[in-house]
């Protein structure tokens, strides 16, 4: 295949202002991380609250968390991204409707939309995860932290989340580096996220297979480092008797 | 202290657990429950801090009717301690910190104080050289005797005991027994389930013999163990201490 | 009489490996497998696009089809057939290069940075970059977007351009590249963007789709003008000279006028779409005098 290799491009001007393809990259990486960091603080959160739901005795409370469930997991989060960006804009009343689509800049608003969608898809599968951890924790720890006159906030606070994270922080790390994946679903409403930025670089320099794999390392530098900072955190936590659940 | 009213308790629709327990323990007193298994006793002792309602009947400790459902259990809970069979220590903090959690959570006790506490309850039971470790290191004894110091933390008006030596290694059971002999003597008011014949005979002030949820005999360990009314507290005496005998 | 016949066969001979070794890269490849293979787009209305699913349509693929002709003749097989191979923006350009595909014919622009990996055949449209803009929006021109949302096509020479053009004249535009022109034209529906900036053809295939194409209009200076060509593979000038001499065979016959009538002035499948799109003056210079140029090297 007669492919015309050239490794700097990455060096080459744009076109636009001072800027060279390098760049691009960068803020993309940028976006990506931002995007995706964002996103699980709201799906650690929500998450967390869902699956405690879940796991309450009350029918009523657990019903929400498992309708919850069922309707961010089901639905394709291409789907989800568009109705975030899209549609429920639409039904803001007016002086913020205008205000989210035009006064914002486009990044911002698409940046809440992403990080919404993200967040909300995301603590579907962080809930069913700690409820799992939850679960699998011994009915004799709930006995004892109401034996010991502690009220369910605070069992759940004290005795039984910290040992399920412990637990599932190797199904939480997969969690996590798919929401880095996920976060390339930003392209579609026009957030130039690293994935964005690959193609795009393609598309203007037509030497795609070096735009590729520079991106391929990055992503993959990404998740190694995403990994290995779990791998330390779950060292770090650890304490004997505890045994973690194992990754999907 | 503790005095259960004519208390009735179903699993299900037909599954009649305690049969019209009627029951007194005074302050200070050492009462040992046993009987079959499957009796009802764990499920009695339990329902004295509410980790199992009941249908009917009225249980009141320490002045608290607890069965009236506008009581806050929490507040009774706070004032009685529980030993579990499997000990059920936090597995994810240190010895010291499994007894001062409730203390600075609940009583809303000083870290420190709840510290000083907890290593004059170690000291007593004989284990403050291991206050750092995590429970997975010791041995089931220890982490029994460590269970009983973190229910003294709350220092509750009644303790209460559900097998609290039937999970260890017999080598174990004596270490844990000392203890528990030990508090008995200091004056606290204890309810304990247990097959230990020798910790009823020498250390209670009453044997209670549940049978099918029933209370077949409630006597001082002295005429229980020498002379049951009941033809189902004979047999399961004679179970209970054949080995003895061999 | 012997002696002739040696002759002759030694001529036939030696006429006969003089044209097989004339025949060389894919000129050689078609003869061979008795197949020419087409890499065509899915969605690019009206140059190639799939109409009922199975075939691509549309201006591009009447251009390949007169090269496919032009390339019968040249081998004198007329019985070739044809594979269709579906590309898209990224595949194209590998997909030519690794033998894939022998000739892509899509809506790809002709500019130097491909060049360096393909060669483009003669240039067979000329799109100018402009604006699409509701007719209430009082947008003429660009000067008029200053500090206003802006939607382009994510990947596309405009996106390039207004981002410069930003920068230089400090418009403080707010530039949203989408994914595709489908998703431009929604971030301009539904009042993200005031204005789509695109190559004109593309704007007049959005607006065609519009709930309300009246309520539509393309405005706007060209920013620039680019030329579309077919891809073949680079240093194969045996092909590529039978594809440009298709190409001026099919201008020079005036069949060209009559496939533009067809694809930008009258409905088109599936839907019966109407372009409305008149041919600029770029395109009948380009017809007048093709070239196999990129725009920015003429
Ligand atoms: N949570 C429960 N649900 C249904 N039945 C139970 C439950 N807990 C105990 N039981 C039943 O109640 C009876 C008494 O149990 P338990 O109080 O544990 O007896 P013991 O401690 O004397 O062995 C048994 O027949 C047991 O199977
Ligand atoms: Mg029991």
């Amino acid at each position: 295949m007669n492919y015309h290799w050239d490794w700097g491009i990455f060096f080459k001007s744009t076109g636009i202002g001072q800027e060279i393809y390098l760049h691009w990259f960068i803020t993309g990486l940028g976006w990506t991380v931002a995007l995706s960091l964002s996103g699980w603080l709201i799906a650690m959160l929500l998450g967390t609250v869902l699956g405690v739901l879940r796991t309450l005795p009350q029918r009523s409370l657990s019903a929400i968390g498992t309708a919850y469930v069922n309707l961010f997991r089901n639905v394709p989060l291409l789907v989800q991204l568009f109705v975030w960006y899209f549609i429920v804009p639409d039904y803001l009343p007016e002086p913020i409707q205008t205000w989210f689509k035009q006064g914002l800049k486009p990044e911002i608003s698409g940046f809440i939309s992403v990080v919404a969608c993200l967040g909300l898809f995301t603590a579907a599968r962080v809930c069913e995860q700690v409820r799992t951890g939850i679960q699998a924790l011994p009915r004799g720890q709930i006995n004892a932290a109401l034996a010991l006159g502690l009220n369910p906030w605070k069992t759940y606070r004290h005795v039984l989340l910290p040992q399920a994270f412990r637990i599932i922080i190797p199904p939480l790390t997969s969690e996590f580096l798919n929401i880095f994946k996920n976060s390339s679903v930003a392209s579609l409403i026009g957030l130039m996220d690293l994935l964005a930025q690959t193609k795009q670089t393609a598309e203007f320099t037509a030497n795609l297979f070096e735009a590729f794999t520079l991106a391929t390392l990055i992503y993959f530098t990404l998740n190694m480092s995403l990994m290995l900072m779990m791998r330390w955190l779950e060292k770090r936590v650890k304490v004997p008797g505890l045994i973690s659940l194992g990754g999907k | 202290m503790i005095r259960f009213n004519k208390v009735n308790k179903w699993f299900g629709r037909d599954h009649h657990v305690l049969k019209n327990i009627t029951l007194e323990v005074k302050q200070g007193e050492v009462v040992v429950v046993c009987g079959p298994s499957g009796s009802g006793k764990s499920t009695l002792i339990r329902t004295i801090n509410q980790l199992e309602p009941v249908n009917d009947g009225v249980i009141i400790v320490d002045g608290i009717t607890i069965t009236d459902p506008k009581t806050n259990i929490n507040k009774v809970r706070e004032e009685v301690g529980f030993v579990f069979q499997h000990f059920n220590l936090y597995p994810h903090l240190t010895v010291l910190e499994n007894i001062t959690l409730a203390p600075i959570q609940v009583r809303k006790m000083e870290k420190a104080a709840a510290e000083q506490l907890g290593v004059e309850l170690l000291e007593r039971v004989g284990l403050l050289n291991k206050k750092d470790v995590y429970p997975a290191q010791l041995s089931g004894g220890q982490q029994q005797r460590v269970a009983i110091a973190r229910g003294l933390a709350m220092r509750p008006k009644v303790m209460l005991f559900d097998e609290p030596t039937s999970a260890l290694d017999p080598e174990m059971i004596g270490e844990v027994l000392k203890v528990m002999q030990d508090l008995a003597e200091s004056g606290m008011t204890m309810v304990v389930v247990t097959h230990e014949m020798g910790f009823a005979r020498e250390v209670s002030d009453r044997v209670i013999f549940l049978d099918h949820g029933e209370i077949l005999e409630d006597a001082k360990p002295e005429d229980f163990f020498t002379n049951p009314q009941h033809e189902r507290a004979k047999q399961f005496l004679r179970q209970i201490l054949a080995p003895m005998h061999q | 009489m012997k002696k002739s016949l040696l002759v002759s066969l030694a001529i036939a001979s030696l006429f006969s490996t003089a044209q097989a070794a004339e025949l060389t890269g894919t000129l050689k490849k078609i003869k061979e497998s008795g197949t020419v293979v087409l890499g065509h787009r899915d969605s690019s209305i009206p140059f190639s696009y799939l109409a009922d699913g199975s075939k691509p349509v549309g201006f591009s693929v009447d251009i390949a089809n007169a090269i496919i002709d032009e390339v019968k003749k040249e081998l004198g097989l007329p019985a070739i057939k044809v594979q269709y191979n579906l590309v898209t923006s990224q595949t194209r350009i590998p997909l030519v290069q690794n033998g894939t595909v022998d000739v892509e014919c899509g809506s790809t622009t002709n500019n130097i940075e491909r060049q360096q990996q393909v060669a483009f055949t003669n240039g067979f449209f000329k799109i100018g970059t402009r604006l699409l803009t509701k007719k209430t929006s009082g947008i003429k021109d660009f000067a008029d977007l200053a500090g206003k949302n802006l939607v382009t096509t994510a990947g596309t020479t405009s996106e390039r351009q207004i981002k410069k053009l930003n920068e230089e004249k400090k418009l403080g535009m707010n530039i949203i590249s989408a994914k595709d022109h489908g998703e431009s034209f929604l971030m301009l529906e539904s009042g993200r963007a005031v204005a789509f900036m695109m190559d004109d053809v593309l704007l007049a295939g959005e607006m065609a789709k519009a709930k309300n194409p009246a309520d539509w209009a393309i405005v706007g200076t060209p920013q620039s003008s680019e030329i579309y060509g077919c891809m073949v593979r680079k240093d194969d000038p045996a092909f590529k000279a039978v594809a440009d001499r298709a190409l001026v065979n099919f201008f020079k016959s005036g069949r060209v006028n009559a496939s533009y009538t067809k694809w930008f002035q009258q409905p088109i499948p599936p839907k019966g779409l109407n372009m409305n799109f008149t041919m600029s003056e770029g395109l009948k210079a380009l017809i007048a005098k093709p070239t196999d140029k990129s725009a920015e090297q003429m």
